[in-house]
């Protein structure tokens, strides 16, 4: 088995005629934490939509732990070891949290949860990974409290906790500070970090300070092109990089 | 004290067995306490789409009255018993209710909804265009109710209207049983997640098209086990079993009930037969009023009648304890 658990050859992504993503080539080896930076409006977010199935990329293709997943939808893609946050939380916000996660480890199974003469109590393996991960994201004590009355930090660590529920090999996070207030977001840096021990985590963040801090590679992209590749000291020094973000700026 | 029985057999279960042994002496007579729970049977169906999934299907009339024409023709013209002609029923109205999901999930929202309603009126169309055998606009008559029979053994003739009602109320038990059942199981849990946000159900693993699809067939069965138990309660399938008309009635049933409790589709099933059967015989526009009802409990009442029984619970509660 190859190092890389995700490669992309020539990855392009097409909304009309604007590739947002343009001819991308990466390669994610398997147990790091690898970055994904840029500008506003880079192609970050069109990228993971390609990587985890939310999107039909247009040209190039998408191999996973040995497997071509170009064309898979992003359903099958949480059996095989692949799982997502989203930029824009996306819970089911009258579901309590225990439900949320129970949910997510169900997702892991597929259609076995078509099972319609079951209870749901016999899904204990699902109960008790819900029950694990919601101790680990600190959130217990809110177990029977709908999602959407969560604090804004408390459902972004939710949000990324819907991912870890489907055991992946490779974790996707899509911003995961997003919105948050500055309180927050050291909670978060741990989570990630701790995460980073045992899953393969693939990290879109602006928040520069925990890119810097956590990432064993970063990737820079702007305007759909992969920019820079390396290590976060080698990044942050490149003056292409600097040029990227300013040229946003002015 | 007993311990309260748990699972599908607590909670609810117990007021729905009350409810069945009271209602033939509750309303006028059997014959519509029958009626009564045979479209409790539809809503709910109904609700399992509408109130859990979050899908609004106008195909209910479709796969009701495909269940009154196929039981009561499998019965005519194969002369096949009781439990047989159901048993057709149910599995015609599993297939077409698949067919039509599978059509309909393809689209989400508004179209979702034009899909099962354009779908619902070709079915209207087809019975009415081979009246040879389903008497077109006339209806098919002499529809018989044969004894209830195992294996070529007579159990009970049905013959009397509180016989039937006992039948009849038995498989709606059953029924309510089962559709709690589902309601708690993974598939249940996952429907709702469904109706709450597709993309997440989507992104943590659900192939969400085959539990809708899944949750069509359910309800197609259901619906058509309702339609095949009414054409032997009146011994006549009307061509309004399988109008868009009969969609919505269903539909309202279920919305003036409440979505998202069984219970709630029994009693808005029990209102809406009532209230037509007084209404009817006094004025007959009486559709009227119920739209002016429907308008009222839609502003006041959103979740429903059951939902509104449920807050007054509540505060009945809060009440008792501030007392305490
Ligand atoms: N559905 C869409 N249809 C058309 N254009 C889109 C669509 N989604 C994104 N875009 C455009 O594609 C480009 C890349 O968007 P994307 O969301 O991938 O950027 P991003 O790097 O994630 O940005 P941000 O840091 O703001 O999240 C942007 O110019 C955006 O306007
Ligand atoms: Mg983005």
């Amino acid at each position: 088995m190859s190092a890389y658990i995700l490669e992309t050859r020539d990855l392009a992504l097409a909304y009309g005629g604007f590739r947002a993503v343009d001819g991308v080539s990466l390669r994610v080896k398997a147990g790091t934490i690898h970055s994904v930076i840029g500008p506003n409006g880079a192609g970050k977010t069109s990228l993971f939509h390609c990587l985890t199935g939310g999107r039909k990329p247009t040209e190039g293709d998408i191999v996973f732990d040995g497997r071509d997943v170009t064309r898979r939808p992003a359903h099958a893609r949480v059996g095989i070891g692949m799982a997502r946050s989203f930029q824009v939380t996306s819970l089911f916000q009258n579901l309590s949290v225990r439900e949320n996660l129970r949910l997510a480890s169900q997702g892991r199974d597929g259609d076995r949860a078509l099972a319609f003469w079951r209870p749901v109590s016999a899904g204990r393996a699902h109960l008790e990974r819900a029950d694990r991960i919601m101790e680990r994201l600190n959130l217990s004590a809110r177990a029977n409290a709908a999602a959407g009355d969560l604090s804004h930090g408390q459902q972004r660590v939710l949000e990324v906790g819907m991912a870890l529920c489907g055991e992946p090999k490779l974790l996707l996070l899509d911003e995961p500070t997003s919105g948050m207030g500055i309180d927050d977001i050291p909670v978060m840096t741990k989570l990630i970090a701790d995460l980073g021990r045992d899953h393969t985590v693939m990290l879109i963040e602006h928040n520069m300070g925990i890119v810097m801090s956590i990432s064993d590679t970063v990737t820079v992209m702007s305007r759909g092109k992969v920019l820079v590749e390396g290590r976060p000291d080698a990044v942050r020094a490149d003056e292409r990089v600097r040029a990227a973000y300013l040229g946003e700026a002015g | 004290m007993v311990p309260l029985p748990k699972g599908v057999w607590g909670g609810t279960t117990p007021a729905v067995l009350a409810i069945l042994a009271l209602l033939p002496v509750a309303v006028p007579s059997a014959t519509l306490a029958t009626e009564i729970l045979i479209f409790a049977m539809a809503a709910l169906a109904c609700n399992l789409l509408l109130g859990y999934g979050g899908l609004l299907s106008f195909g209910q009339g479709l796969f009701f009255g495909v269940g009154s024409y196929l039981a009561a023709l499998a019965m005519i013209h194969l002369e096949v018993g009781l439990v047989a002609a159901l048993a057709i029923a149910v599995a015609a109205g599993a297939a077409v209710a698949t067919a039509v999901g599978w059509l309909a999930i393809r689209r989400t929202g508004i179209y979702f909804v034009m899909l099962t309603l354009a779908l619902a009126q070709m079915g209207y169309f087809l019975a009415y265009t081979l009246s040879k055998w389903t008497g077109g606009d006339n209806g098919l008559l002499d529809v018989p109710r044969p004894p209830l029979a195992l294996f070529g053994v007579e159990l009970a003739s049905l013959d009397g209207a509180y016989a039937y009602y006992a039948f009849v109320a038995v498989l709606f038990l059953a029924v309510y049983v089962g559709a709690r059942r589902v309601i708690d199981s993974p598939f249940g849990s996952t429907l709702v997640a469904i109706r709450e946000n597709e993309a997440r159900a989507a992104a943590v693993g659900f192939d969400t098209r085959h539990f809708k699809m899944l949750a069509f067939t359910l309800s197609g069965a259901v619906t058509a086990l309702a339609g095949a138990l009414y054409a032997m309660l009146i011994n006549y399938v009307p061509l309004d079993n399988v109008a868009i008309a009969m969609s919505e009635h269903i539909v309202i049933m279920t919305i003036i009930g409440g979505t998202g409790s069984l219970l709630g589709s029994l009693l808005g099933a029990g209102t809406l037969v009532l209230v037509g059967e007084v209404l009817s015989a006094i004025w007959p526009r009486w559709p009227l009023l119920l739209g002016v009802g429907l308008i009222l409990l839609v502003m006041f009442l959103r979740r429903g009648l059951w939902g509104g029984v449920e807050s007054l619970i509540a505060r009945y509660r809060r009440r008792g304890e501030a007392a305490e």
